[in-house]
């Protein structure tokens, strides 16, 4: 084992106090964080310590692999639906979303514009109940724990307007190609929806005070695994992690899709590039959604059918798409999550590949930021980064 | 309020202009618009690493991923490289083909440092090896998975399943053909 000299400073600071520092061992260790441990969410990294410092990470995913690719090129188009949105747990409208508008694009639907609408208040719901699902593990992992059960409870509201809506807490299934599974409840649904945009702009401020303007959360955050434009971009870093960097990208804006040319909002940009940058821009993004939903709330459902009038809906096993391929990409709360298909004219796609913003995220990313950090800002890291294992593992 | 159609917030001119640009540099390259943000760009494998180096100067600075489709019937692997310019707001589907039994393809690690993660997971289901990354191995499957290539058109799926689950996967019977797993 090597040995390291103490540091001469701290020999003289020992001598005044009639103290003698003996020389330490240098001792590296290996350290599984997870996939047990509550931050990585079912994946884990080996971590090589020096102390408590990290000196090189490997990311070891795979804990949730379920061939969900494989799986859909058995399968009809439609019942795929059921399966790609287990890619993303807190918002499973994002995959459902990506695929069915790729679909869309394949067989050459207009999708009809009261479906859009809806399309988009369910996108947006789905970010704002992801957000507070990730404020409920960044706050977990600062040890403040209040905000994230608050979080947590305000996301309840949004889990019981999607079991009116469409049936389901977490997984919805509601999204299809060529529209939505069926149509909104009712003009009540609307009034609590608006109900919960309204008490969750008011609640704000009180997380504000609990974690965005807290003394602790920003000696914890400042400084700690910083990324550069440079490395941001050859990284493939997407969404509120690039925007933390200074680069403005956001696919609502840069390659619209549904309702979003329509409505307006900004997409918030910092430059720091460390954790603290990443959670504020977190924090401003949830007060466009909220702006989002309330002007598209205010517009109200275009009136129309819900989903394409076309007779071939009515043998869905037997629905046959054009040869061809097609990619579709939303922004999520994670990044850019993009979906490609590509179909050889039968009733099954030949290939169903997506692209979620972990893959980047999550191994070659995470692996470098690690490098030099402490154990204890492993999970900061690794919340702000808002890695999601599943769309590693697929 | 007027609605606002995707495809006309941004005319097509932008993306015939870049296609024409890159043909220029790059004669080897068949090109098409495919619709508004969106361009086809078919390169040789031989040429392909010279080609992402060339297209990354031209803008497309963002490699968002490869996809791999197995063409079985033609004997070929097609390999998607997807690449979206933060600057231009257009993604370019980079294509070229290899052949199956020869699955050989330059790594662009260098070149796109995330490009390490995407190979190691096409080489993983695939079984395509890129000359230059150090980390083929296994990745996401088991170490006991690894060199079945599952991804693969011919890849014996219930077969496989009833090999290593044996007894437990009493469902499966050999004479039925229909299943839909």
């Amino acid at each position: 084992m090597e040995k390291v000299e103490v540091p001469r400073e701290l020999k003289e600071e020992a001598k005044a106090h009639d103290m003698y520092l003996y020389p330490i061992e240098k001792d590296t260790y290996e350290l599984f964080f997870g996939p047990q441990h509550m931050a990585t969410e079912n994946f884990s990294i080996i971590l090589k310590m020096d102390g408590s410092r990290v000196e090189k990470a490997i990311v070891n995913p795979g804990f949730l692999h379920r061939g969900f690719e494989k799986l859909a090129e058995q399968r009809p188009y439609f019942t795929n639906i059921a399966l790609l949105l287990r890619i993303c747990v807190p918002e499973s409208d994002v995959p459902e979303n990506i695929y069915s508008m790729a679909v869309d694009e394949l067989v050459g639907w207009e999708v009809p514009e009261r479906a859009q609408w809806i399309r988009t208040v369910v996108l947006e719901m789905a970010r704002l109940s992801a957000w507070m699902f990730w404020i409920f593990g960044f706050g977990n992992e600062l040890g403040l724990y209040t905000a994230g059960q608050w979080a947590v409870a305000y996301r309840e509201r949004f889990m019981r307007l999607f079991e009116e809506l469409t049936g389901g807490r977490v997984y919805h299934i509601y999204t299809i190609p060529g529209g939505v599974r069926r149509d909104i409840p009712g003009d009540k649904w609307l009034r609590q929806l608006r109900d919960t945009v309204e008490y969750i702009k008011a609640k704000m401020k009180d997380f504000d005070e609990i974690l965005f303007d807290n003394y602790i959360v920003f000696e914890r955050t400042e400084g700690v695994g910083v990324m550069d434009k440079k490395f941001a971009l050859d990284h493939a870093v997407t969404g509120p992690n690039l925007r933390a960097v200074g680069i403005d990208y956001d696919v609502r804006k840069d390659d619209p899709y549904l309702f979003y040319p329509e409505v307006e909002f900004e997409v918030p940009i910092l430059k720091e590039g460390d954790s603290l940058a990443r959670a504020l821009v977190r924090r401003y993004e949830i007060e466009q959604d909220l702006y989002i939903l309330e002007q598209l709330l205010e517009r109200g459902p275009p009136s129309g059918p819900y989903k394409v009038q076309d007779a071939r809906l009515k043998a869905l096993p037997r629905f046959k798409v054009p040869k061809g391929d097609a990619y579709a990409h939303v922004e999520s709360t994670k990044g850019d999550f993009g979906a490609y298909v590509v179909s050889d004219g039968s009733h099954k796609p030949y290939r169903v590949h997506i692209r979620g913003p972990s893959q980047s995220h999550g191994v070659t990313v995470l692996e470098n930021l690690l490098v030099g950090a402490r154990l204890a800002d492993v999970p900061v890291i690794l919340k702000t980064l808002d890695n999601c294992p599943p769309d590693i593992d697929r | 309020m007027e609605r606002k159609r995707c495809k006309e917030v941004v005319g097509m001119a932008l993306e015939e202009k870049i296609i024409e640009e890159i043909i220029q540099k790059a004669p080897y390259v068949e090109g098409n618009v495919r619709r508004a943000k969106r361009i086809d760009l078919k390169v040789p494998a031989d040429r392909i690493k010279e080609f992402l180096e060339l297209i990354k100067k031209e803008g497309f600075n963002m490699l968002i991923q490869i996809s791999i489709v197995d063409w079985i019937k033609e004997k070929e692997f097609e390999a998607i490289y997807q690449m979206w310019s933060v600057d231009k707001k257009v993604h370019a589907f980079v294509r070229t083909r290899i052949p199956r039994d020869d699955a050989k393809l330059p790594s662009m690690r260098d070149i796109f440092p995330v490009a390490e993660t995407y190979e190691r997971e096409a080489h993983e289901f695939f079984g395509i090896i890129f000359e230059g990354n150090p980390r083929l191995g296994p990745f996401i499957l088991e170490p006991r998975e690894y060199e079945k290539h599952p991804f693969r058109k011919d890849f014996n799926m219930l077969g496989y399943v009833k090999a290593v689950y044996g007894e437990d996967f009493d469902r499966y019977d050999e004479n039925k053909t229909n299943y839909v797993i």
